[in-house]
């Protein structure tokens, strides 16, 4: 898998590398790569939602 | 520049998935008639028949109505033909019934169950009628993306059409916007899709309201975008959204410039669009504009529009109606052969392609008044009744459907001004607009005695509607229900906040049940849903009976009755190659009661029960037993107790065809 590096401040990479310990994950990069595909996961849904409620919503059926 | 009109393979090539705005197929060129493109080489049989669909027209209203001899022609076909109560679908939704007639079938056979059906593998609502995909490849050249192989919308719909079985015979048909055909199924016959048939975003409506009123302005409304505009200088500036443009990388939506002077002194303004400028009085309709909107240098896409001038002061006031497909240049797939659509809009002109065109959301929402919304109404069932007349003056052989909607959306729309007693009732307003379905239904008769009279008396002439209509006076919140009942579990049940999201707060590991659509309940069964934890077979079967006992047990707090008058077990009801995606358990509301505005997407508010305060006041999701549609026949119909799926297999049989395999009806005549 190609992978690329990211730049992240230092205080905030601190505490990755704390509670992706404390939360067992294998290594930070496991835990920030959780973090990201959990929020886009969320975004995709919540957009594809929105999609779908606005194209219902002309038939009149849902409010 | 010379710029070229997208074809639909252009688009369809595009993918553009993300405003539905997708077409299969190579564009048939105008200047080809759809008699020579498909029917030429037809026989002529002596036998025709023709079908007139009017959507929702229910038989209680119907037979007062011809009691009291306001509805003399349907009166005079009952007594001299044939009139029987039409067995609708389960449920009595309109894609699901109008598909057991186009298939011959129950939803078993054709897949449709509900407007919207679900992902198991995501607990996420999903349109049951149609699939877009986007393309499969691209290739960038700088900001554009350039469509190698791709994308499509598909008719999800199983079983063969009718009229695909005629075509077979060689028998010619025309099929004038039959609901739940979009995009419509491959066929050399005539036909133009019905309910179903998006807008130019892709969306089912989508009115633009220009306003400077700020109280006005709530951007979240059903069906309609609400812009706030500012007069400056007796000048409005403002834009229109178009579809999202695929064809560039960061698929930004495409705009139209609209600029609107307003006379100094009197109430007139100017609407002034690219090459073109028209001129409304306050109160006045526009014809229809064609809007064409660019993608990139070489392509654009066309729609179909009209203004209205609802206020110049104090406040402005601009309304546009939804931007339909253009049957002159159609960026989608609406008719069969293509050259259909463009064959009516050379000769009346653009017209409403929208698949149910009345600006029911523009009245919900209070930017129409009763009067606006029939007036615009007005104008789509003189449209309707233009091309019917039209193609029942060609009618020289086989069949001919043609339908109308109005019947339907204004039920809807005015059933509250029926009944005092309902939530939404208004007195002033019932004084002027009580009648309006009454009226309506005259209006339907008025069509059938022009159709009776130009079809001739050697026609086969049938009359029918796919539902009938009931109150909607009280919403049942399904999802609330089943939590409350412990079918349904929350991870944190003190974060409500968190409830209007579809299912958001929902622990799927201790969930046992849940309600997406209209009237779709499902099991949470292991192994076929994401995270299912009840196993099929013997326990599923149980829970499905208990939920169905407790749901036909559940009376209104507020008045006593019972809300659900039969919750169908699928199994019960489903047969055929498409049973199994059925929802489990079937919801059929009892008269006065529907499943709520949120909960068919998910939304789990905090009461199970509300007041209907909207002015959509009517349905249809109630119990089939309550709400058959009508059928009438210029000839004794035979069987006591018919079924949509009848009306099917008796134009076949009156063609000495053959059913398909699936299709299950029995001739009615």
């Amino acid at each position: 898998m190609a992978t690329e590096k990211i730049k992240l401040p230092k205080d905030l990479m601190d505490k990755v590398r704390r509670y992706a310990a404390m939360s067992g994950y294998s290594s930070a990069e496991e835990f920030i790569a959780h973090c990201l595909e959990k929020e886009i996961g969320q975004i995709e849904e919540s957009s594809s939602e929105d999609e779908i409620k606005k194209k219902l919503k002309g038939l009149g059926y849902i409010g | 520049m010379n710029e070229k009109r997208l074809t639909r393979r252009d688009f369809l090539k595009n993918g553009a998935a993300a405003a539905s705005l997708l077409a299969a197929g190579t564009k048939a060129r105008a200047g080809t008639s759809a008699k020579t493109a498909g029917l030429a080489a037809r026989r002529t049989p002596k036998q025709k028949i023709l079908v007139l669909g009017f959507d929702g027209m229910d038989p209680h209203l119907t037979d007062i109505w011809m009691r009291e001899g306001k509805l003399p022609t349907f009166r005079k076909l009952a007594s001299e033909g044939g009139y029987r109560r039409l067995a609708t679908s389960i449920p009595p939704q309109s894609p699901v019934a109008w598909s057991n007639f186009i298939a011959g079938t129950n939803p078993g056979g054709h897949g449709i169950y509900d407007f919207i059906h679900r992902d198991p593998k995501s607990y996420f609502p999903i349109f049951s009628a149609t699939e877009t995909t986007e393309a499969e490849k691209t290739v960038r050249i700088g900001n554009l993306v350039i469509p190698i192989k791709g994308g499509q919308v598909r008719n999800l719909r199983r079983g063969r059409a009718f009229w695909q079985v005629l075509e077979d015979g060689d028998i010619p048909a025309t099929i004038f916007k039959m609901p739940a055909n979009y995009p419509p199924v491959r066929t050399k016959q005539r036909t133009l899709s019905g309910l179903g048939t998006p807008d130019i975003y892709g969306n089912y409506n989508t009115f633009h309201f220009y306003t400077t009123e700020s109280q006005a302005v709530n951007e979240d409304i059903g069906g309609g975008e609400i812009h706030q505009v500012y007069v400056i200088g007796n000048r409005v500036d403002a834009k229109i959204p178009g579809p999202v443009n695929t064809f560039r990388k960061d698929r930004p939506t495409t705009e139209i410039d609209l600029k609107v002077y307003l006379d100094p002194a009197s109430p007139v303004a100017k609407v002034v669009l690219p090459g073109q400028e028209i001129i409304l009085k306050e109160k006045e309709w526009s014809d229809w504009v064609r809007l064409r909107f660019p993608l990139i240098p070489t392509q654009s896409v066309s729609g179909i529009c009209r203004f209205y001038l609802k206020e110049v002061r104090p406040q402005f006031k601009l309304f546009l109606s939804s931007i339909n497909i253009d049957p002159a240049d159609a960026a989608l797939p609406i008719a069969t052969p293509p050259s259909y659509a463009e064959e009516l809009a050379r000769r009346f002109g653009p017209f409403y392609t929208k698949g149910l065109p009345a600006e029911t959301q523009a009245l919900d929402n209070g930017v129409f008044d009763e009067e606006e919304f029939l007036e615009q109404d007005d104008q789509v069932l003189a449209e309707t009744r233009a091309i019917i007349d039209y193609e029942l003056d060609r009618f020289d052989t086989g069949f001919l459907f043609a339908y109308v909607s109005s019947t339907d959306q204004r039920q809807h729309m005015f059933w509250r001004l029926l009944d005092p007693r309902h939530p939404a009732y208004d007195e002033a307003i019932a004084a002027k607009f009580g009648n309006v379905i009454e009226r309506t239904y005259a209006e339907a008769d008025s069509i059938l005695a022009s159709a009776m009279a130009k079809a001739g008396k050697e026609t086969l002439v049938m009359v029918m509607s796919d539902h009938g209509f009931n109150p909607y006076a009280r919403s049942f919140n399904l999802n609330t229900w089943l939590l409350e009942a412990g079918y349904h579990a929350f991870k944190n049940p003190f974060k409500r906040e968190e409830l209007e999201l579809a299912f958001a707060s929902t622990d799927w590991s201790k969930t046992k049940a849940y309600g997406l659509g209209l009237n779709g309940l499902y099991i949470n069964e292991r192994g076929r849903e994401a995270e299912g934890i009840v196993a099929a077979g013997a326990d599923k079967d149980n829970l499905v009976h208990e939920i169905c006992r407790k749901l036909e047990e559940y009376r209104d707090p507020k008045t006593g009755e019972q809300v659900v008058l039969r919750a169908y077990a699928a199994k019960d009801v489903y047969t055929g190659v498409a049973a199994e995606s059925a929802p489990d358990i079937v919801l059929g509301f009892n008269r006065g009661h529907r499943i709520s505005f949120q909960s068919p997407l998910g939304r789990i508010p905090r009461e199970i029960m509300e007041d209907n305060t909207a002015k959509w006041s009517g349905d249809h999701m109630g119990a089939a037993e309550l709400l058959s549609g009508i059928l009438f026949a210029n000839e004794p119909v035979k069987a006591e107790a018919p079924a949509l799926y009848d009306v099917t297999a008796t134009i076949l049989d009156r063609f000495s065809l053959p059913k398909t395999p699936e299709m299950i009806g029995r001739t009615v005549l």
